[in-house]
């Protein structure tokens, strides 16, 4: 229903009784793929968000603020600048980039205490602020016109969907569901303790892997295919534990019904609260993110 | 840390005496005030040797005005005329160096941009070296700054001479504006995201001046990022695309418009075109020519 609606709503208006030429091109060449692109893109972060969460016990875990979507974004630039020909290179350099970040957080934030909330969340900002670091300076080496499409779409920006986007990230988020639902029972167990968990015969390693891999590859081809659109893995797991508990086999699968509304309707506001000019999507997840981060980070 | 701050106290303070030892305080007769495009006045001495300009359209307008020899540093960009490439580079418009600019030792510094000027004239002032600011944002802000390069540069001639042809191509091109209906146009600036030119650019004149009517007139902002789907609606009758890397053709939403479909999608050198000084009669006269076929 949010797809229809969001796809009735633009910057120019479409009669869907009366269609023309042109509102059939602006339907269903740019409007269509874009709502769907931003669905797909909604409900693959907002899974990976959930599990995240789940695996680390933490409720602050998020691709964006744990510098994953920062890695892969940091792919993505590697191969728009030196592999631009090669299509399937930028979704396999931004889950390459997704996945070492994953896991220099995971590295930096493991302690001999265990871990805690305060320590992610800052592994995250180092890693974050290093990748920042280094796109800032790829970006001020590199010749600006060419790259200032790239700043804009660093912040999320869906405008540039197309249909092989969509098909793309429509498949990594239909796996990513299903595989990261499957575990979910593993995640239950280690919710409550890893001991636990262990001796109700969960492989932790295994489980670890599947999850900091799927959640990579969601990330990674949702920023691929739109920028970092930040803030919805925080979002959308947190507003779904509030609706259906905590029980991850409902949480999962729900957050990525929810991220996929969620994402499309940030981006109706994004394409029509200054139309004709448009505003990148992931500077309204952000604005509604960045008072829940507070929020979250202050009840812990 | 210490040290390093000793030192740069030291280095400041030898620079400090090395200008005033080397030239006279810009002070008394020798010297003219000038009020810059900020309401600011400048005291300019006289005469005017050792300039640094940081804009490329600055740079094209100074040696218009016949003062190119004077200038001693210019940025990155600046490629026009060829003799300007030949000019010691002080950073770009955005982050200029600093150092280099005062290690030049000018009387004089050109800038066309307010973005932390404050600190950056106080801090240029503190070292005898004035900041004057030159800003165009219409086009007939062209000829007028050439005057005025003029005066302070104590070029009239040359001057008065480049503003006066400015103006003539000006009008040539205003005269040969069809009768007929005026074409509407879209100027893209960069094809992916799809910006274009609004309300504030100086580009929107451009078009109008030469006949046409731009698409985006009313767009507040000087280069908005504008719906794809506004844009196919906009369909017009010609494109013109700011030549650079990332806009060689026009966006796909485009494919259908009456432009691309009677081949009428033109390329300008974004340097002409972009750069608000005495070029804009190449582009009126470019942008006109596709216009009025």
């Amino acid at each position: 229903m949010t797809l229809a609606a969001a796809t009735l709503l633009g910057s120019e208006r479409v009669s869907i009784f009366e269609m023309t030429e042109q509102g059939r091109a602006i339907l269903f060449d740019i409007r269509l793929p874009r709502v769907l692109l931003g669905a797909c893109v909604g409900a693959s972060l907002a899974v990976a968000g959930a599990s995240l969460q789940a695996l680390l016990r933490n409720p602050l875990a998020e691709p964006y603020l744990l510098g994953v979507s920062n890695g892969a974004a940091l792919g993505t630039l590697l191969a728009f600048v030196f592999l631009d020909g090669i299509g399937w290179a930028r979704p396999l350099l931004a889950f390459a980039g997704a996945i070492i970040a994953t896991f220099a957080v995971y590295q930096m934030a493991r302690s001999r205490a265990g871990m805690n909330v305060e320590r992610l969340v800052l592994s995250g900002v180092i890693v974050t602020t290093f990748l920042s670091s280094i796109i800032v300076l790829l970006t001020s080496l590199l010749d600006a016109a060419r790259l200032r499409g790239y700043t804009f779409w660093l912040l999320g920006d869906l405008s540039q969907a197309t249909y092989d986007g969509f098909y793309m990230t429509l498949a990594a988020a239909t796996i990513g569901t299903i595989v990261l639902s499957s575990q979910a029972r593993a995640l239950n167990l280690m919710m409550v303790g890893e001991r636990d968990a262990f001796d109700f015969g969960v492989e932790l390693g295994r489980v670890r892997i599947i999850i900091f891999g799927m959640a990579s590859v969601l990330v990674g081809t949702a920023v691929a295919a739109s920028g970092s659109v930040g803030y919805v893995g925080l979002i959308v797991p947190h507003l779904v534990r509030l609706a259906v508990g905590s029980d991850n086999r409902l949480v999962v699968p729900m957050s990525a019904i929810a991220g996929a509304i969620f994402v499309v309707l940030a981006d109706t506001v994004a394409r029509t609260a200054i139309a004709p000019r448009e505003l990148p999507v992931g500077a309204i997840t952000a604005l509604i993110g960045a008072p829940l981060f507070i929020y979250l980070l202050r009840r812990n | 840390m210490k040290g390093s701050v000793v030192l740069a106290l030291l280095v400041c303070g030898a620079l400090l005496s090395a200008c005033e030892t080397q030239r006279p305080v810009p002070d008394g007769p020798v010297s003219g005030i000038f009020k810059d495009d900020l309401g600011r006045e400048v005291r300019i001495p006289v005469p005017l040797n050792r300039v640094i300009s940081l804009a490329p359209s600055i740079t094209e307008m100074a040696f218009a005005a016949g003062a190119g020899d004077r200038l001693i540093g210019v940025t990155s960009y600046c490629n026009f005329p060829a003799e300007a490439e030949k000019i010691q580079k002080v950073g770009d418009t955005l982050t200029p160096n600093i150092e280099s600019i005062v290690a030049l030792r000018p009387q004089l510094v050109l800038v066309s941009t307010a973005s932390q000027l404050e600190a950056f004239a106080s801090l240029l002032e503190r070292q005898q070296i004035s900041v004057y600011v030159l800003d165009v944002k219409k086009v007939d802000d062209v000829p007028d700054r050439l005057r005025r390069l003029g005066r302070i540069f104590w070029t009239n001639e040359p001057a008065e001479e480049a503003a006066k042809n400015f103006e003539l191509r000006q009008k040539a091109v205003e005269s040969k504006i069809a009768q007929a209906e005026r074409p509407k146009v879209f100027l893209q600036i960069s094809n992916e995201p799809l910006f274009t030119i609004g309300n504030e650019s100086f580009m929107t004149e451009l078009v109008e001046r030469a006949g046409g009517i731009s698409l985006t007139k009313d767009i507040s902002g000087g280069y908005p990022k504008i719906s794809k789907e506004t844009a196919l609606a906009m369909d017009p009758d010609v494109i013109i695309l700011s030549d650079s890397e990332d806009n060689r053709e026009p966006n796909i939403v485009f494919n259908n418009s009456k432009a691309v479909k009677n081949g009428r999608v033109y390329k300008i050198d974004a340097d002409i075109l972009s750069r608000p000084g005495p070029r804009l009669a190449d582009a009126l006269e470019q942008i006109s020519g596709h216009l009025n076929k």
